[in-house]
């Protein structure tokens, strides 16, 4: 067996559980962003977000709109690329593509720090929490812990 | 792998079932059309539950009645330049007193009944003209929304200064539909047709756009 041979069946199990968490993770925020979404374009005109009103006072604040594109949009945009990168590093034929963990983690560092950026809006200027937002917070979070195993196939690859 | 790909197909399955039930359902049990006519026994008891929203003096020598709906465009444009300036000149004087029905013409204007429905609520905590003005103000912001705006009528009783809690349990509920429902069929016994229709003592203001030509009716009216 070549080195190459010996070292893809561990790096790759590491890689799939892994890929696997990060695509489910982002497969559920890609559902929560495009539901906040159609809430954003008036497709849906209530959010079930249990009493108080926190979701509608976040979604109706001037801070839900980035350069005028909804936030929950970016979120779609960011949780689809990583939910197909996560697949596509999952095929045997991507596996070991140099840009697969760079997508992953870059990513999953983007999204951590937009995440960031949007919950100290609710806690610090906004003044109310949005509970979903905070689930799609929790989803971030965790895909940035199931892509640190990335940095090994970085390193690896360096 | 198998199992992978079948907790991704059932996550996305269970996502895409709820969010299709929040874009079909989700207005409970929240009154969004007018009571249906041919359900009750007598429809013409109804009309004694038809109540306008008054503003000005009892006894004010002229009496309007506007007969409106709060997605109509035209409606909007009576009452940010017209009952403005009314108001200002003969309601606050005495000379007028406006008596406002809701006219809810329903098809394309689908949110028309809950709108007049919401600014009733609003008008439990003394802010229906508060909550009039601003939902016709903002009517292209929540005229637009493909499912009703429960949301951005709440949202608008915040800003009035009305307690939105309340509001919400009137808005989610069945509430002020009956008196909506008599309001218009009120309206159709009155032979209005279209929105807004104004009456001014009786008789129906055909120029209501135009404020001198108002000014000019309300002062041949007695309201001099």
């Amino acid at each position: 067996m070549s080195t190459l041979a010996a070292e893809t069946p561990a790096s790759a199990d590491v890689g799939a559980v892994n890929r696997m968490s990060i695509a489910v993770l982002a497969l559920a925020g890609l559902l929560l962003s495009t539901y906040m979404t159609l809430y954003a374009f008036g497709v849906i005109g209530d959010l079930t977000c249990g009493v108080g009103g926190g979701c509608e006072t976040v979604q109706h604040s001037s801070w839900a709109r980035l350069f005028g594109v909804p936030v929950a949009l970016i979120g779609v945009g960011g949780y689809g690329a990583l939910f197909v990168a996560a697949l596509l590093g999952l095929q045997p034929r991507f596996a070991a593509r140099p840009a697969v963990p760079r997508v992953l983690l870059g990513g999953a560092i983007l999204g951590l720090t937009f995440t960031a950026y949007l919950t100290y809006l609710e806690a610090f200027v906004i003044h109310a929490w949005c509970r979903w937002c905070l689930v799609s917070a929790g989803i971030a979070v965790l895909i940035f812990l199931a892509a640190l195993p990335e940095l090994r196939q970085l390193r690896r690859q360096a | 792998m198998k199992t992978f790909y079948g907790i991704l197909a059932v996550i996305a399955v269970v996502g895409v079932a709820a969010i299709v039930y929040s874009v079909r359902g989700g207005d409970g049990g929240m009154a969004t059309e007018p009571i249906d006519l041919r359900q009750l026994a007598d429809a013409s008891a109804l009309l004694d539950r038809a109540q306008g929203v008054t503003l000005g003096e009892d006894d004010a020598p002229v009496q309007i009645l506007v007969f409106s709906d709060y997605m109509c465009p035209a409606c909007a444009t009576w009452a940010g330049q017209i009952e403005t300036l009314l108001k200002a000149e003969f309601v606050s004087t005495g000379k007028v007193r406006l008596t406002y029905y809701d006219f809810p013409l329903g098809g394309h204007f689908r949110h028309s009944f809950v709108a007049a429905r919401a600014a009733r609520c609003a008008g439990d905590q003394d802010r229906y003209w508060e909550y009039h003005d601003r939902l016709l103000g903002a009517q292209q912001e929540w005229g637009r929304s493909q499912a009703t705006p429960t949301a951005y009528f709440i949202d608008l009783a915040r800003t009035v200064g009305a307690e939105p809690r309340s509001f919400e349990a009137c808005l989610r509920s069945d509430a002020h539909a009956e008196v909506v429902t008599a309001n218009r069929l009120l309206g159709e016994t009155l032979g209005v047709g279209a929105t807004p229709t104004i009456f001014l003592n009786g008789r129906q203001l055909r120029q209501w756009s135009d404020y001198n030509a108002v000014r000019a009716a309300i002062q041949a009216a007695g309201g001099v």
